[in-house]
């Protein structure tokens, strides 16, 4: 353990992905940064400026950084084909900001078209006062078995930015509009305040992501305990009264972790209806027959295919789905197909 | 065929009911409505109250508001304004007046919780036409309909082509409403629904949609329509394996006019239902 100027975590810009954090705990720092593990606390000064210009804020505003910044992150992997791969790895003498919702760690790969990740020095690996790291899994909601399960829509799609997340907070919209109390999560991915804010926007009755389960990131966590964080997601929307959830699963198909995702038996018999998202009546195309691989058929096509008829008229005869504009999902009446379809019966009483 | 009363009401306004007027700004547009608070809160489902294309709103307020205080229920009677509600009696791509209901019953939840629960329906005419509609694509919003006179329904069957019946003749827009109306067919069908008509409404007037597939299918009168259209929720609901609860009932005496039903059938007392306090003595 290393003493260190705690007030250096005042002035820190402390990221969206610790936003659980209770800042009182930290007591202590040490340099151990090649012992650290996703979740762990880090701050870390700004050294270079790269693709990220901004970090997120707890406060759930970006912040410009230049260099010097201290800013305290999540230790976390990154999987993001548009800008980079990288691992949960921390070395003491530079390390990339891989996320600017605040996942420190080591990029091993980047998109083309993106420049290299901001530079940080790490200065501290943040620990309690026993000497132990500060992880976010400490400030995770916590599991229960109380709460009675709620019908859940799961939105999946072709890849990062075929239209999921649009989706997903459309249709939590309509199903507002419809009369329910609903939540809007994220299951997988990496944490970031654009989706969530997104999903706020709605008015959704409660907004979670995998964050609120202790992981910056979902990337190369093993699926049980992406599994359990999901469930800890849905028990903490059944305990909020919600009646339904939308629940976005993030990236592609054939990401990892949605693979393996979408592959679970119990995943399939958890969800009640699937949305998905996709670019061209090809991606519809190839999207559903990989889910029925899986025995799985989407109740309806959405994503960037949808603003094109032409596009629209292509993937509905390929598929023989639905395909569903933003607007028809954030249309109560339409959204309501998916909630009766999910809810169990109703009483009626005048 | 079951006949109610014909005594008219005596006013119970010892316990009384008070009227607002609200806008509620909805996402399919501003919708006006009468609000009817009772003094005695008897805890029971909202009565929505909607009127037919006479869009006489602020009358069903006043007709319903003893109503209000004699049974301890909320009344609400939207008022779908003929300049920014040119169509109000289906939802379809002119004209949502089914957002705009739903809208107005959860602004009115923001300020009296007691809204957000499934609402009895009630309409007359036109807002029959709406009431069988929103109950078909929000049937968890509703928990009972009482259906008067409407000049023609959409059967819950393939008889007929959407919006009379849920066919879509392969019609890419037709579809989207069908599927829609049929997401909560069994739940929409195991709703209590009465369905009432005037003995004497029979006219085949401008007001009443005529074509030779309507007059076939479901008659060609307003009399003759809501026996089908009973007869068909029975049928679907059979078919569907859920146990019906419809009523036909006919107003002896009544034309197609809500203010006569009101005060010579006695109407809204029907509707509205028992007494807040049974044996209490109306003044």
């Amino acid at each position: 353990m290393t003493r260190f100027d705690l007030s250096q975590l005042t002035d820190a810009k402390w990221t969206f992905s610790t936003r659980r954090v209770d800042r009182a705990v930290v007591a202590a720092g040490d340099t151990a940064f090649d012992q650290a593990r996703p979740g762990d606390l880090i701050l870390a000064h700004v050294a270079e400026l790269g693709q990220h210009k901004r970090v997120q804020l707890t406060s759930g505003r970006p912040s410009f950084i230049y260099p010097g910044d201290a800013v305290v992150l999540a230790c976390g992997a990154r999987y993001a084909p548009d800008q980079f791969e990288g691992i949960a790895e921390i070395d003491a003498n530079g390390a990339d900001l891989l996320a600017g919702g605040g996942c420190i760690g080591r990029m091993v790969a980047r998109n083309s078209r993106v420049r290299a990740a901001t530079r940080l020095i790490p200065a501290a690996r943040l620990l309690d006062d026993a000497g132990q790291p500060v992880n976010l899994e400490r400030f995770a909601l916590q599991n229960t078995t109380r709460a009675q399960d709620i019908p859940v829509i799961a939105v999946l799609g072709t890849a990062m930015n075929s239209g999921k997340t649009l989706a997903t907070a459309q249709l939590a919209l309509g199903l507002r509009r419809a009369g329910y109390r609903v939540a809007a999560l994220k299951g997988t991915g990496t944490g970031a305040f654009g989706d969530y804010n997104e999903y706020a926007d709605t008015g959704a009755h409660l907004v979670a992501d995998f964050t609120d389960a202790g992981m910056v990131t979902t990337f190369h966590e093993p699926l049980a305990r992406v599994k359990q964080g999901m469930d800890r997601l849905l028990h903490h929307a059944a305990e909020n009264r919600c009646d339904i959830a939308v629940m976005e699963i993030a990236d592609g198909l054939f990401q990892r972790e949605t693979a393996q995702i979408i592959a679970d038996p119990a995943f399939q018999a958890r969800i009640s209806g699937l949305l998905f998202a996709c670019g061209d009546a090809v991606a519809a195309a190839g999207g559903v027959a990989e889910l029925a691989r899986h025995g799985l058929r989407p109740d309806a096509l959405t994503g960037i295919v949808s603003c094109s008829p032409m596009a629209v008229a292509e993937a509905e005869a390929a598929t023989g789905v639905t395909v569903l504009r933003k607007e028809d999902l954030a249309d109560p009446a339409e959204a309501n197909t998916f909630a009766l379809r999910a809810l169990p019966d109703l009483r009626h009483s005048a | 065929m079951k006949h109610l009363s014909t005594t008219v009401l005596k006013d119970c306004t010892r316990i009384s009911a008070s009227i607002d007027r609200v806008v509620a700004p909805t996402p399919a547009g501003r919708l006006r409505a009468f609000v009817l608070h009772p003094t005695h809160d008897a805890g029971r489902a909202p009565l929505v109250v909607l009127h037919g294309i006479s869009r006489n709103a602020k009358e069903l307020a006043r007709l319903f508001a003893p109503e209000a205080a004699r049974t301890g229920r909320r009344i609400v009677v939207p008022h779908f304004t003929p300049n920014r509600w040119p169509h109000f009696q289906r939802p379809c791509r002119a004209a949502r007046p089914d957002v705009a209901l739903a809208g107005l019953m959860d602004f009115l939840a923001t300020q009296d919780a007691a809204f957000a629960r499934p609402a009895q329906i009630f309409g007359h005419s036109g807002g029959a036409q709406l009431a069988h509609r929103f109950a078909m694509l929000y049937p968890n919003r509703v928990a009972r309909l009482s259906l008067v006179a409407a000049g023609w329904y959409c059967l819950p069957d393939d008889r007929m082509a959407y919006p009379y019946g849920l066919d879509d003749k392969n019609d890419r827009q037709l579809a989207l409403w069908v599927r829609r109306h049929r997401a909560g067919l069994a739940r929409f069908l195991s709703i209590p629904t009465e369905i009432l008509v005037g003995d004497s409404d029979t006219d085949r007037d401008e007001s009443l949609r005529q074509t030779s597939d309507l007059d076939v299918v479901q008659g060609t009168t307003r009399v003759a329509r809501a026996a089908t259209y009973a007869e068909a929720l029975r049928t679907a609901a059979s078919q569907a394996g859920v146990s019906a609860d419809v009523t036909l009932t006919a107003l002896p005496g009544v034309q197609h006019d809500v203010a006569q039903a009101i005060r010579v059938a006695g109407l809204a007392r029907h509707v509205a239902g028992p007494d807040l306090f049974p044996f209490s003595q109306a003044v």
